[in-house]
């Protein structure tokens, strides 16, 4: 079987930046933090396989440097067949990166205006370009909202122009990193949906994201690695890895309680007095503009 | 496809810069107040200079309106390439970027098109009203010399800015080329009065700047005409640098972007 990602050892050492006083008391001392640490792992075409750790584990890193953003310290990796380290260039014509950090667009730009830059810089231009931004913004159904600044758009809105701009350049492979972060329970489900029926069973693509809700690795993924401290403690698919364990009923939670010794703590919404007022408010107002609005996935 | 991924940038730049739209006018609206000061310091100076501003036609308008006028360039390049680069760090949008198959030393280029636009049209702008409305003869002018000049110092002063970014990547602040090229070449490079009213010591200091080279390879150009055969010391010296600050910018931004890959720093800020 052919791997769409695979990673020999693959290490990645940071050294820490020293204050002024510290490097004159220990000017020799070298502090590293090992934030990626012998990490192997296979994936294969259309898998869509899930990293799942607390804050901290070593997720973005991991993301980063399958996407060439950083170098590492040991080790090889290689995405498509193409060395991070050796072909960079490579592997980014062949993968979309998706954050979940809204900065990452121009937000005095329109959503459009967004996507067609970005799209030169995936060597779609004119034509090209205007014809890849308009397949997107359909798949994602902004098409309304497209001439809208971008800082007008909503958390789910700008999550999903992310998701249009990381599949600009039609990779094989799409990296997410926690592409939930940020939404409403409700929100976070259609993302979720979105990316198991649209992006990998009807466009085929191999994706791998990262998550620390236990629930969502479970919902959406056919294989999950739980990393802690760096290291990858077990890799397989949510009911191999429940079955492994030998107690009955077991959940993802004794699961990962097995392999870290930790308690997984999902991460609670901080309760705010009117945030419960807000989503009925915006609740209402969806409600009234339903009739007119065409059909799509909404998160 | 260069030219179309150049005119992608523009364009961005262009609405970015026009969304701002009080302070893009502002900008155009204050740089008529820097030229008007030195023409009414012109205005006092009188003849007093002359034998100095003999070599560039005599007259100190003149003179200093192009020092203003080409030291952006200077500025322009040295501010352009980090201040991008950290611009793009400060949004966010710098990952995005270099996740593409653009590389970066391409982005940081293009991304700093824009500035040296704005730039030329504000040189265009000095030059048209001090020849149209405050009376800088350059009748004489010989164009094509100016630009050769001209290409020449953009390629230069670009090398220094980007070696300054290479520095910014990887210290964030504080970079020491920017704060050597910006207290010297005021002083030493001629933008204000000509190198020869520094004493003889100190005008050593101005031969190892580029500035120099340019700003009395322009003025020649515009405003005493010199054919190229004349202008040969200032291009000579100007081609050298650039063979040599070149290579280094290059150099020096490889192993920028690769020590901030390695940090993982190329995105903090
Ligand atoms: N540029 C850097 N310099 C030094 N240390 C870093 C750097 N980037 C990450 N780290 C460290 O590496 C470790 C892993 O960080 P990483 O961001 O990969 O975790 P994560 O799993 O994505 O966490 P989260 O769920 O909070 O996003 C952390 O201890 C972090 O402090
Ligand atoms: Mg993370």
């Amino acid at each position: 079987m052919e791997y769409f990602i695979e990673t020999y050892d693959l290490t990645k050492k940071f050294t820490l930046q020293k204050g002024f006083t510290d490097f004159l008391m220990h000017p020799f001392r070298k502090d590293e933090i090992t934030a990626v640490e012998k990490v192997n792992i296979k994936i294969g075409k259309g898998e869509l396989f899930g990293i799942l750790g607390p804050n901290g584990a070593g997720k973005t890193t991991l993301i980063k440097l399958l996407c060439t953003l950083i170098l590492p310290t040991e080790g090889t990796a290689y995405v498509n067949g193409y060395n991070i380290a050796e072909n960079s260039g490579k592997v980014r014509e062949s993968t979309g990166f998706i954050t979940a950090d809204e900065r990452s667009f121009y937000w005095r730009l329109t959503g459009r205006q967004n996507l067609k830059f970005f799209a030169s810089l995936h060597n779609f231009y004119s034509h090209d370009a205007q014809k890849r931004v308009d397949e997107l913004l359909n798949i994602v159904g902004l098409k309304n909202r497209a001439d809208d600044r971008f800082l007008s758009y909503s958390a789910g809105m700008k999550q999903r122009m992310a998701i249009a701009r990381g599949l600009l350049n039609d990779p094989e492979v799409v990296f997410m990193d926690e592409p939930t972060k940020g939404l409403d329970p409700g929100a976070a489900q259609n993302l979720r949906e979105f990316i198991k029926e649209r992006i990998v069973k009807e466009q085929g693509k191999t994706v791998f994201l990262s998550t620390h809700h236990l629930g969502e690795a479970e919902q959406l993924c056919d294989r999950i690695a739980i990393i802690d401290e760096g290291e990858i403690r077990v890799i397989g698919s949510p009911e191999e890895l429940k079955s492994e364990l030998d107690k009955p009923n077991s959940t993802l939670d004794d699961v990962f309680i097995h392999y870290t010794g930790k308690e997984f703590k999902e991460e609670v919404a901080p309760k705010h007095p009117y945030s419960e007022r807000r989503r009925m408010m915006r609740e209402g107002r969806r409600g009234m503009m339903r009739g007119g609005r065409i059909g799509g996935i909404r998160f | 496809m260069i030219y179309k991924k150049a005119f992608s940038f523009i364009k961005r730049d262009l609405i970015l810069a026009t969304s701002y739209k009080f302070e893009f006018f502002l900008r155009l609206f204050f740089m008529f107040f820097s030229i008007l000061t030195f023409y009414f310091v012109a205005k006092l100076i009188g003849g007093a200079g002359v034998q100095y501003l003999e070599p560039y036609g005599g007259d100190y308008f003149s003179f200093v309106l192009i020092g203003i006028a080409f030291s952006g360039y200077l500025m322009t390049a040295l501010r352009g390439f980090s201040e991008s680069i950290r611009g793009e760090q400060m949004m966010g949008t710098l990952e995005a970027m270099l996740v593409t198959p653009t590389n970066t030393s391409t982005i940081i280029t293009l991304s700093s098109l824009w500035s040296f636009i704005f730039t030329s049209f504000r040189v265009l702008v000095y030059l048209l009203i001090g020849v149209f409305l405050l009376g800088v003869d350059m009748s004489d002018a010989n164009l094509f010399a100016a630009m050769v000049i001209l290409i020449l110092t953009i390629i230069c002063f670009s090398s220094i800015g980007i070696i300054s970014a290479s520095f910014i990547m990887i210290l964030k602040r504080g970079d020491p080329i920017n704060m050597l090229f910006m207290s010297t070449s005021e002083l030493f490079g001629g933008v204000f009065f000509p190198i020869a009213v520094l004493p003889g010591w100190l005008q050593t200091v101005s031969h190892i700047l580029p500035i120099t080279y340019s700003l009395s390879g322009m003025r020649h150009a515009l405003l005493q005409g010199y054919s190229l055969h004349a202008l040969a010391p200032d291009i000579i010296a100007l081609a050298v640098f650039s063979v040599v600050l070149v290579p280094l910018g290059l150099l020096a931004f490889k192993y920028g972007v690769k020590k901030a890959k390695v940090d993982g720093t190329l995105i903090q800020y």
